[in-house]
């Protein structure tokens, strides 16, 4: 924008100086007749706020047009449009960019007039992108932001402003703050209203109290004092009165002065029209009426403190009945508010307000499915809502009950009041459905000691909302009377599509469902003496993270049934097939390899991608275990492939990916010692903490290991070439052209030396694989770990074959196959290799 | 009448049930229960950790059956329990006194 300097300021100020005097004189005589009459009030300063609102329109226009867009805002007092005669004029100049020289002259072209017609200026000058972060050490400012009223330049700014600053988290900070200047204030005044000589103004029970009663009322419930003890009109009474007095200060004191001191309280009598044929009379009317306004407002106050809900999110208060929407009518318009007021109430172990209920009830039915998680980010939030947390059944039951369940999962209407009518089952199936979940809830804090063990599974799971999810859709097809699990799955796909699950995700959730019945049926129905019936179950779960999550289900389901469906007895059965399948999946994969014409593979090999042939996938998974094929999506195969072409010896071939915050290293080489040791001390040396991971090796020497760990220390976020650098520094340890003890030197005596929190576990084990000697380890996790103990295996002669990584919270449980020059270790071997991983895990070696 | 009671593995209560059905013997308990013979259970094996499964969970089945029927019932149950393992359970053979009908009082010898 061109920015004529003639038009500048301080050019145009001369021209219209004389006027602005004269309109300024006019005002404040005006507002002196008002104040002289004793009507002081509220309308005779909105009036006078008016008047100079006129004359900063008429300065903002004779300081030219502006170089950028600007706003000029009035803040406080002035804001609220209660100017008092020689009260400060409080302002924000408002930039929408950043302030160059041209802005600079603009701002004394405003600025110097007003300083000239003698007006105490209180101006703070920002530019937009300043409010994006909070001002925290000046919460009065932030506190007069509140009030900010837009008074000259560009509106459109004052609109994207109010949008800037308006958020929950602001306002929960000036709540705060607030709620510890009036403390601070009341404390200098002894905290007491019975001031003999009262500062209108600050004193307990003045206008200070009263705009704080208004602004706790704005951030919390705007409704808020309409419920007081005292009548909103009688509140507006005490304000217009302590304005009338204040008015009578002002004037008297010819300055910014608001003690209404004894010789004062007798100007003000006079001016108020007190009756009374001495001075003395009308000074104890007019006093009794101060204390009498004093009270209303310092009790106002203090309800309002007690009584407001605390905001816990945009639009939620928590109050005393629970969550409330502050602004019911804004929260009927926004649907994703709704499942936010349950996330709200849970956090905070509290109810949903009654009232909220019903607002919702009745606006429930204008909304689809689709409307209540428009964003990827309402999306997650119905995930989050869903992860197993005290008072989770009880919001779902409130949700249910409100309709809005049903409307979020329109299939689980479908069961809603559905009675299916057979020998074990005691409730509707949508309250069986909930009391799952119910007892899914209660197992992850129960202190019974005989559902440990399955709490302890619960603890582990990394996304327990996903067995939710499976839990609250896993008997939907009930609404017809076939069979349920696969209507229900057939339903579950809507909605996993709904909500854009990933591939993922969506496997597991419809796993779960199809599958739900099947544990139960094996564990209490079929011979699990026998290995068969377990390999072949273990083989359908396929993975230890199903095989949790559908124990978990049915453990859970069962429990639903009735109060006496699920017995300890039961619960026996259910463990241990949960035990047989557990060690299956982990000590016995190994002797299960791919082989041609595999069953399963046809699917796979069907039209791959363009660059890859089939002969070369087959190629590659001949030999792996046939839990490979389990373990990973088709995509991640191919990369595996693609991974592994030309592979030579001494060399390292890579990908590395990111997924919310968990990376994914695929390694691909020959295998050579002390190879898994070195891949993972490298990643120790970056400060990576792997999560999970499996260490795969074909009969030929191909080595696939794949991680998934944090960048704890976040070196591969903050390196623009952190990859090149992490597959440098592999092919140079997997090569040897460096060693990885040197790069872990600077760790070594810190977190790797860290000794286990709790008794570590290592036991080796000859019986479980056909091939392998199996060494099951369960300690601490800690940087590093995986690196030391694998170190002492391969110092041991030993060849690790395949490795299985996992982590529960703060326990690292891995499983390694091993073998010493391609047998089976002897007795001997194994007790020197456990005694030895024992005294490295307890930190005395 | 001789009482039969069956401590048999729970995944043959269904196939021990219908074997019975087969002889027309439609009465019967069935309890879940916990113990054991002579397999004395076996250690399980948990991430590493040994635990102790001593007690291993059974089915009981009880029936009363008159004496000319019990020789069959007893041979029902045991082919129909059989896995040829151990922990394929036992079978107990008690003589009974009377029987008493509740809903009407009526007694059978």
């Amino acid at each position: 924008m061109s920015f004529p300097p003639s038009a500048s300021g301080a050019d145009a100020v001369p021209a219209t100086a004389g006027g602005a005097r004269a309109v300024l004189d006019a005002a404040r005589a005006e507002l002196r007749a008002d104040t002289l009459r004793g009507a002081g009030g509220r309308a005779a300063l909105e009036r006078y706020s008016d008047r100079v609102d006129a004359l900063l329109r008429q300065i903002y226009a004779a300081a030219g047009e502006p170089p950028s867009p600007v706003a000029v805002l009035a803040l406080g007092g002035y804001g609220r449009r209660h100017l008092c005669l020689y009260s400060d004029i409080d302002l924000l100049i408002l930039f929408s960019r950043s302030i160059y020289p041209a802005e600079e002259r603009f701002l004394r072209g405003l600025l110097h007039p007003l300083w000239d017609l003698g007006v105490v200026v209180g101006h703070q000058v920002r530019e937009l992108d300043d409010f994006r972060t909070l001002e925290t050490d000046n919460p009065e400012f932030l506190l007069a932001l509140l009030d900010a009223r837009p008074v000259a330049g560009a509106r459109e700014l004052f609109d994207r402003f109010n949008d800037v600053f308006h958020t929950a988290a602001t306002h929960a900070f000036i709540l705060r703050s607030l709620l510890q200047l009036i403390d601070e204030r009341h404390g200098k005044f002894n905290s007491t209203l019975y001031q003999l000589e009262p500062d209108v103004k600050e004193a307990p029970g003045a206008l200070r109290d009263l705009s704080a009663t208004r602004v706790i009322a704005l951030l919390t419930d705007p409704l808020l004092l309409r419920r007081g003890p005292a009548d909103p009109a009688r509140f507006d009474d005490a304000e217009d009165f302590l304005l009338r007095v204040r008015s009578t200060l002002h004037l008297e004191g010819a300055r910014n002065q608001n003690v209404l001191s004894h010789e004062q309280q007798e100007r003000a009598a006079e001016m108020l029209v007190y009756p009374g044929a001495e001075p003395r009379i009308r000074v104890e009317r007019l006093m009794s009426d101060y204390f009498r306004h004093a009270r209303i407002v310092s009790r106002s106050l203090e309800w309002a403190r007690k009584t407001a809900p605390v905001p816990v999110g945009p639009n939620l208060g928590l109050s005393r009945d629970g969550i409330r929407f502050l602004d019911p009518v804004q929260a009927a318009r926004n649907p994703p508010a709704w499942l936010a007021a349950f996330q709200a109430a849970i956090d905070h172990q509290t109810d949903v307000a009654e009232e909220t209920l019903s607002c919702i009830q009745q606006h429930v039915d204008r909304y689809r499915a689709d409307d209540f998680f428009p964003q990827p980010a309402d999306r997650a939030a119905v995930l989050q809502l869903l992860k197993p947390r005290p008072g989770l059944y009880d919001r779902l039951s409130e949700m249910h009950d409100c309709g809005l369940l049903g409307r979020v999962f329109p299939e689980f209407q479908a069961i809603s009041w559905r009675v299916v009518r057979d020998f074990y089952h005691k409730y509707t199936v949508d309250e069986h459905t909930l009391l799952a979940i119910r007892n899914l809830e209660r197992l992850g804090t129960t202190e019974d000691s005989s559902r440990q063990r399955f709490r302890s599974i619960l603890t582990g799971l990394p996304a327990p909302e996903l067995l939710v999810l499976a839990l609250l859709l896993h008997d939907v097809g009930k609404w017809r009377d076939d069979d349920h699990a696969l209507e229900s799955v057939r339903m579950a796909e809507q909605v996993v599509a709904r909500l854009q699950l990933s591939p993922e995700q969506r496997d597991i959730v419809l796993f779960l469902i199809r599958d739900h019945l099947k544990m139960s049926l094996v564990a209490f129905r079929r011979d699990t003496e026998d290995p068969d019936v377990v390999a072949q179950f273990a083989r359908a779960i396929g993975t230890e993270e199903r095989l949790k999550l559908l124990c978990l289900m049915t453990l859970v389901d069962v429990e639903a049934v009735s109060p006496e469906t699920l017995t300890s007895w039961k619960e026996e059965l259910l463990w241990r097939l949960y035990v047989d399948a557990y060690n299956h999946l982990t000590q016995r994969y190994g002797d299960e390899l791919i082989e041609r014409n595999q069953a399963g593979l046809d699917e796979l090999l069907a039209s791959p991608p363009a660059d890859l042939t089939a002969a070369e996938i087959t190629a590659f998974l001949e030999g792996l275990p046939q839990r490979y094929l389990q373990l990973f999506t088709r995509d991640a195969i191919h990369r595996h492939v693609r991974l592994a072409r030309d592979i030579k010896s001494d060399e390292i071939h890579i990908s590395l990916e990111p997924n919310e915050g968990v990376w994914t290293l695929a390694v691909v080489t020959l295998d050579k010692p002390f190879l898994f040791s070195n891949i993972c001390g490298v990643l120790a040396s970056f400060g990576m903490n792997i999560l999970r991971g499996h260490a795969l090796t074909n009969p030929n020497g191909l080595v696939l290991d794949v991680f998934q760990f944090t960048d704890d220390e976040r070196f591969l976020a903050l390196n623009a070439d952190a990859q090149k650098q992490v597959r440098r520094v592999l092919e140079d340890v997997v090569s040897g052209r460096s060693e990885v003890t040197a790069r872990l030197r600077g760790r070594e005596q810190g977190v790797l030396k860290t000794a286990s929190r709790f008794a570590p576990v290592v036991r080796a084990d000859n019986e479980a694989s056909g091939r392998y000697t199996i060494v099951d380890i369960v300690a601490s996790n800690a940087l590093g770990l995986l690196y030391r103990i694998s170190r002492v295996i391969s110092q041991h002669g030993c060849e690790v074959d395949l490795v299985l990584i996992a982590t529960e919270g703060e326990k690292a449980i891995d499983v390694f196959h091993i073998t010493k020059a391609g047998v089976k270790l002897t007795q001997a071997e194994q007790q020197a290799l456990t005694s030895d991983l024992q005294r490295t895990l307890e930190g005395t070696a | 009448m001789k009482m039969i009671k069956a401590i048999i593995r729970p995944n043959k209560v269904d196939e021990v049930k219908d074997a019975l059905s087969a002889l027309n013997i439609a009465g019967m308990t069935v309890t879940e229960v916990r113990g054991h013979g002579k397999q004395k259970g076996h250690t399980a094996i948990y991430r590493g950790k040994e635990y102790n499964v001593s007690l291993l969970p059974k089915m009981e089945i009880e029936v009363v059956v008159p004496d000319v029927l019990a020789d069959d019932a007893i041979k029902a149950i045991v082919t129909a329990a059989r896995t040829g393992e151990i922990g394929d359970g036992r079978v107990f053979v008690m003589p009974v006194l009377e029987s008493h009908r509740i809903r009407t009082g009526e007694k059978e010898a």
